[in-house]
């Protein structure tokens, strides 16, 4: 009890609580779908928070991570940052529903996060070609390390699944019937209700409302949306709640590219073609400038060369009185 | 030919059959003197012994005052090379063939057979080199036919194993390499290697260098290695490094090289304190490093007299501007002065550098925690040229800017533990010491090279990226330099260097891991 007082102490008195998520895009504060769950966590708690965005560890295991005073909750460790918070007495939705199942919340949160997970983690990595898991994971790192690293999540991906070249048609049928049937049930939980249990959030209506954000505004055109599509109440429930979390609270989380211009498209082709849009503008601003840096660069390379080169040569002619001493010098491996 | 034996003058224009500059490096007059004798042996007419002794012994004093008198006209006619039977031609003419012609006299042919003698052999690739003086044809006087004749490596296979101190890793290490030679017949040196160190680093790299290609007469060099460093206990960080490195131009004073590397550093422990977890992460360092040295020291180990200078650049950040950018700058100066009395030597040096990120915004960005400069070890400040990093007394990066770890707080029982402090290292280091060598009284100690020393060391670290530069001020950094004095024995066995060194710290500022007491430090003896 004393150790959990301490957490959540240094939780009060911490000035600022940062989020440490993975970069924004597709009309998304984060587009990983790790991290958009505890992103929207927060943001239901109405807790007060900044987003440090990692651009340099997509294969980290500890993003998404809180950082609160000198203390972390990291996502490989406890469960869950959500996890984390909830244990520690920090941060828990559920405890404030005293009517809700408990059991009920448990099957629900295991069905999202296992079968509806990994269609999404199917569906990104595997099906599509790459170019999306490249926009949010590689594209800040240069171009060899980002090919690797992204050829080596596909391998971990299918491996995790369990998916080989002999078996890759029936997973794929098993994977999107078990993301169907898990659809059907949650539509069938959330009803007509705001959240999936009641009036208040719990911690898998952000667990749920992640994956199905992510799936309307980065996967525009995929068979798990089709699958999706069939129920409009789970569309509306993302929408609702979209508006309500990301768009009103954009001011407070501090990252650049949230567009509001993408808030209340329910077409999906609109909100993701208008959702690419500001990336090329800004990317023609930035060219000029590194242009010239790079030039700039050039040049002050390319003089420091000439300047070795030219002393190199003038110095050649006296080389062959300073022969004796070269087999003392040991040449640099 | 007994004639032209007799006849001094064209005895030395015919038949300069002089030194066989083999696998030692003679003394051309002593060896002129056997080959001489044995060259007229042949040819001259049968006389009585001591006559005959004392004929010879005439003809090769006059041969020897006349070279040691005048320069003796002669022209290198050709130059044969024999024996290689892998290795191309073009590489062994290339490395002698130039030196050998240009010489006009017999001395300046001598002091080039030496010379070219001393190259092949430092190819690596021969067991044996040997230069021999011929008669030019007949027809031609005063000309002379260079052979030079080697013996490859009977096995081109070699393996070695042994402890080595590199200047790039922070401390020294167990390592095995396997060479292969002149594979290609280019003189080529291919080696794999594998290093376990002392703190942990393992390295494993395989490596070509070419003595040259094409028109570039000085050394290339390009080697693939995988590095991982384990700097957990200090700041909390893995480093793996999967790298290849060309070097471009190897000559006495200068070394350019360009390095591709991918740095992976990780915190397993998720311990890190906010700075390192930052830096966490997958990092692709493209850069060119330049290196200006002049040593005129009289020993590495123990210099008693002498300059040296050491100026080293880094530029990173060439690939893209992904990768990680900056700047980075080391000085070292190092002067050695002699005392007449007990083979007494001061040693002074100064050592900076500066590391600066590049790029829009830099003022606000942070360096590479990998290419700071970090201050601390026991490494002895006035063997290693290269590199600012020694400062006795204190623990390997034990000093300069910190940060706390990570406090987890449902895993201390007891509530006052904490969690340690994370050294993040400077952007800016200056580092001096002074150091007066002495014999020790005793013969015993004087002639197995055992040697007494009296130090005084200082060093600072400050950090000037993410805008600190704002905060930094020099009155300060002059206030907060650390320092330690002490004195100490060297003993130079055949495997190591040991140091014994009783250390005084004299200023440290908190946070700090210097220890007063005696400290051991173990380096390379060569």
């Amino acid at each position: 009890m004393a150790a959990a007082a301490t957490a959540a102490a240094e939780w009060q008195d911490a000035e600022r609580k940062v989020l440490v998520a993975r970069k924004p895009g597709f009309g998304l504060p984060t587009a990983c779908p790790t991290c958009l769950p505890v992103l929207l966590y927060l943001r239901m708690s109405q807790v007060p928070f900044g987003i440090h965005v990692d651009t340099s560890f997509p294969d980290a295991d500890h993003i998404p991570s809180v950082e609160f005073g000198d203390c972390v909750a990291f996502h490989n460790e406890k469960g869950g940052v959500i996890e984390y918070l909830k244990d520690e007495n920090i941060l828990d939705l559920t405890s404030k529903h005293p009517s809700v199942s408990y059991p009920d919340v448990l099957s629900t949160k295991a069905m999202v996060t296992t079968w509806l997970a990994d269609a999404l983690q199917y569906e990104l990595w595997v099906v599509t070609d790459g170019s999306i898991a490249q926009d949010i994971y590689f594209r800040e790192l240069s171009w060899p390390i980002g090919k690797i690293l992204h050829w080596k999540k596909i391998r971990d991906v299918k491996q995790q699944l369990g998916i080989t070249k002999i078996n890759a048609a029936e997973k794929e049928e098993e994977i999107y019937r078990k993301a169907s049937d898990a659809y059907d049930a949650l539509s069938t939980r959330l009803g007509d209700q705001v959240y999936l249990f009641g009036d208040s959030p719990t911690d898998v209506d952000a667990l749920f409302l992640g994956h199905v954000l992510f799936v309307l505004n980065a996967l525009p055109t995929s068979s798990l949306r089709s699958h999706l599509q069939k129920h409009d109440n789970l569309i509306n429930f993302a929408e609702h709640h979209k508006v309500q979390l990301l768009e009103v609270d954009s001011s407070l989380a501090g990252s650049g590219s949230s567009d509001p211009s993408s808030s209340s498209t329910p077409r999906k082709r609109a909100s993701s073609g208008r959702s690419y849009k500001p990336k090329p503008r800004a990317k023609k601003e930035r060219t000029e400038e590194e242009k010239k840096f790079r030039r700039r660069t050039k040049y002050f390379l390319a003089t420091q060369l000439v300047a070795v080169l030219v002393f190199l040569s003038i110095m050649g002619g006296v080389d062959s009185s300073e022969v004796d001493n070269e087999y003392d010098v040991d040449y640099e491996d | 030919m007994a004639a032209a034996a007799a006849d001094p003058d064209s005895a030395a224009d015919q038949n300069p059959n002089t030194p066989n500059t083999g696998t030692h490096v003679p003394e051309p007059w002593v060896e002129s003197d056997e080959l001489a004798e044995e060259e007229y042996d042949e040819e001259e007419e049968e006389l009585d012994g001591p006559a005959a002794a004392a004929v010879e012994r005439e003809k090769v004093q006059s041969v020897f005052r006349r070279l040691s008198s005048d320069p003796v006209e002669i022209r290198v006619h050709d130059v044969i090379i024999k024996g290689n039977r892998k290795t191309r031609e073009e590489l062994i003419e290339a490395e002698v063939a130039e030196l050998l012609r240009a010489a006009v006299t017999v001395q300046d042919l001598l002091r080039a057979a030496t010379i070219a003698s001393a190259r092949l052999r430092g190819l690596d690739v021969f067991d044996a080199v040997n230069i021999t003086l011929d008669a030019g044809p007949p027809e031609l006087p005063g000309t002379t036919n260079v052979v030079v004749e080697v013996v490859e490596a009977a096995n081109p296979v070699s393996g070695t194993a042994g402890v080595y101190s590199k200047p790039e890793a922070r401390s020294w290490s167990l390592e095995g390499s396997l060479k292969l030679k002149n594979l290609a017949g280019y003189g080529d040196l291919w080696d794999a290697s594998v290093a376990y160190g002392w703190d942990q680093t393992s390295e494993l790299g395989i490596g070509v260098r070419l003595p040259r290609f094409k028109s570039i007469s000085t050394p290339l060099m390009a080697r693939a290695s995988l590095l991982s460093q384990d700097w957990l206990k200090f700041s909390s960080y893995k480093e793996r490094l999967l790298g290849l490195s060309f070097g471009l131009v190897s000559t006495m004073h200068h070394d350019l090289s360009y390095n591709l590397m991918w740095r992976t550093l990780t915190d397993p422990t998720h311990g890190a304190s906010k700075s390192i977890r930052r830096q966490l992460g997958h990092n692709f360092l493209s850069a060119l490093k330049y290196t200006y040295k002049i040593d005129r020291r009289d020993s590495h180990l123990r210099p008693t007299q002498g300059y040296a200078f050491l100026s080293t650049s880094q530029v990173g950040g060439l690939w893209d501007n992904k990768g990680l950018r900056f700047f980075r700058q080391e000085f070292d100066v190092r002067c050695a002065v002699p005392f007449g009395f007990y083979n007494a030597a001061l040693n002074v040096g100064l050592g900076a550098g500066v590391i600066l990120p590049l790029g829009r915004g830099f003022m606000n960005s942070s360096s590479p925690v990998t290419d700071r400069f970090n201050l601390g070890g026991h490494s002895s400040p006035v063997c290693s040229l290269g590199g600012i990093s020694s400062l006795l007394g204190f623990r390997t990066r034990g000093v300069g800017p910190t940060e706390p770890r990570r406090l987890v707080p449902s895993a201390s029982e007891n509530d006052s533990a904490l969690p340690g402090r994370d050294y993040l290292g400077g952007d800016l280091a200056v580092s001096a010491f002074a150091d007066l060598s002495f014999d020790l009284p005793l013969k015993l100690f004087r002639d197995a090279g055992i040697h007494g020393h009296a130090f005084l060391t200082a060093g600072n670290l400050a950090k000037l990226s993410e805008n600190e530069y704002k905060n930094f001020s020099f009155a300060e950094f002059q206030r907060t330099f650390r320092s330690s004095a002490g004195v100490g024995i060297i003993l130079p066995t055949k495997l190591f260097r040991v140091e014994v060194n009783y250390c005084y710290i004299l200023k440290q500022s908190e946070h700090d891991c210097g220890k007063t007491g005696i400290q051991f430090s173990f380096s390379s003896p060569l």
